[in-house]
């Protein structure tokens, strides 16, 4: 079963965070996705950049508008995204617990969709 | 099709077919079944290249064999460390079997190989995934890639699974041996359940997707019937497998040419496949009466009863409450119950089958939030004509299924009744 884990944040957080701490929380969730790539279950992590560089496009009438900065005029963002895939939700779910941001903040679990019909 | 792709699926076939065995000799004369797996894997490549173009040998398990035993003594003579063990290796190897046998000596069948590869492959320090992986790789003969991409994940993690699964069943010093006759029924247990999910996976697909991969409905009855032929007497083997036929029998008409999903009492009839049913009922039936009741051979026989009617409308409902109930005795679980409400609003009214979900729904949290509790609710409730609780019930199941063609199906069926 696919599963996104995902991390919100607002610029203050990201501003507000010290300068010499960043080293140690980028080595942290290296840890983190070199351990669940090795058991196969993290298949990809992206992290997003600053919101500042977010565009929305929208078509009218036939013709692209692209305008700066995020869909959702909210303080909190997304801002890096995962892409699990394990046994089930109880295993994505102690996964989602091992993630360090989980103990600063909050993360969020969603399951993804699939093209599967229902089972017998 | 042409004759050369012909003979080319031919070639693929005898050598899927022929890998467990090689492989289950090679284990069982030198152990390390990472390194014999690799090495096989090995052999079974130079089949598929050679084969077409030069012929198939005269005794093409002989031929795999010691060409893979010869990919295993090359792999560890270049680990120069290793000195000693290759000396080992050469004395435990009759110098005659290190040239290709000739067509006369054929090998042994190597059922016995089979049974206890399966055996390793689902050993319980392997999880479900792990367990699934390297069956259809070490018995099914599949390439890393083709089980990648049959269950959607990128090869470097498959391969990465795979890998470490070898390195679990050797860290758990688990050794290539059938299993004590005590042992045997559970571990046995574990084979038919790896198989039954690989069915699961493969039949959960929907017909237009499946363009890309891989069959895993065909490779699970492929590999059940293999272990039929090892496991002759088992009645949960016969019974899985005349499930799996019997289910797989009405592939072709559970989803139209969009993809949308047909409830069983819409299908039609006329297009299920007569071959297969024949074969699972006459399986089945044979189990029942022959062998120890166990609750594959229950499905089946449900599945059966289906295939068997003529029309929906003239299904044994009553026959299909008692199998399910049959079935609650011998595996208790909520689907089940959920199951022969449906059963049961057949033979007794849809109130009666609304009345036991409610209970259900009390007794189990897990099930009340279950899309397809929900689902079923929706079912009954237009049966009764409560068309606004029907629509909440079938919106309510859309919501909370994670299957595209589901949420499509009680999408649809919320939108028909719509004021």
């Amino acid at each position: 079963m696919k599963f996104m884990l995902m991390i919100y944040g607002n610029q203050e957080t990201w501003s507000a965070y010290p300068a010499e701490e960043w080293p140690k929380a980028i080595a942290a969730v290296d840890a983190f996705n070199r351990k669940f790539f090795e058991t196969g279950e993290l298949l990809g992590a992206y992290g997003l950049a600053d919101a500042v560089q977010a565009k929305t496009v929208r078509v009218r009438a036939g013709a692209p508008a692209v305008t700066d900065g995020p869909y959702l005029e909210t303080k909190e963002y997304l801002a890096s995204y995962y892409l699990l895939d394990c046994v089930d939700e109880a295993r994505a779910l102690e996964i989602a617990a091992e993630m360090p941001y989980a103990a600063e903040n909050a993360v969020e679990l969603w399951p993804v969709m699939n093209e599967a019909a229902p089972q017998l | 099709m042409t004759t050369e792709r012909t003979g080319d699926r031919r070639v693929e076939d005898l050598l899927q077919r022929l890998a467990p065995r090689v492989l289950g000799a090679l284990v069982r004369r030198y152990g390390q079944f990472d390194a014999c797996e690799d090495a096989v894997a090995e052999a079974l490549l130079a089949g598929v290249l050679r084969w077409p173009e030069e012929g198939v040998p005269d005794n093409p398990q002989g031929w795999l064999f010691t060409v893979a035993s010869r990919r295993l003594i090359d792999q560890i003579r270049s680990e120069s460390a290793r000195r000693e063990r290759e000396r080992r290796l050469m004395a435990a190897t009759p110098a005659a079997e290190m040239l290709a046998p000739g067509p006369e000596e054929q090998a042994d069948s190597g059922t016995d190989d089979t049974l206890a590869l399966l055996f390793l492959c689902c050993h319980p320090v392997l999880t479900a995934p792990s367990q699934i992986a390297l069956t259809l790789r070490a018995v099914g003969g599949l390439t890393t890639a083709e089980i990648a991409r049959a269950f959607l994940v990128p090869e470097a993690t498959m391969a990465q699974r795979i890998s470490r699964a070898k390195q679990r069943i050797r860290d758990a010093g688990a050794t290539f041996a059938m299993p004590e006759p005590e042992d045997r029924p559970e571990r046995l247990k574990a084979v038919l359940h790896v198989l039954y999910l690989i069915f699961n996976e493969g039949y959960g697909t929907s017909a237009g997707s499946s363009l890309q991969r891989l069959d895993l409905t065909a490779e699970a009855i492929r590999l059940t019937r293999q272990l039929r032929t090892v496991a002759p007497l088992d009645g949960e083997v016969q019974g899985l497998l005349a499930l799996m036929l019997l289910t797989d029998a009405r592939r072709a008409t559970r989803t139209d040419a969009q993809g949308n999903l047909v409830p069983l009492a819409e299908q039609d009839r006329s297009r299920w496949d007569a071959a297969l049913v024949s074969e699972g009922v006459d399986l089945i039936t044979r189990a029942l009466t022959s062998t120890r009741l166990g609750p594959y051979q229950v499905q089946a026989a449900i599945a059966a009863v289906h295939d068997e009617a003529e029309s929906a409308e003239k299904t044994d409902w009553p026959q299909i409450l008692a199998l399910y109930e049959t079935l609650e005795r011998l595996t208790p679980n909520p689907v089940v119950t959920l199951n022969r409400a449906v059963a049961l609003a057949e033979v007794s009214g849809p109130q009666a089958g609304l009345d036991l979900l409610a209970a259900l729904e009390r007794e189990s949290a897990a099930l009340a939030d279950n899309h397809m509790l929900h689902a079923v609710r929706g079912h009954l409730l237009e049966a009764v004509g409560e068309r606004d609780a029907a629509r909440e019930a079938y919106r309510t199941a859309a919501r909370r299924t994670r299957s595209l063609p589901e949420q499509r199906y009680l999408d649809a069926r919320a939108r028909r009744l719509q004021p």
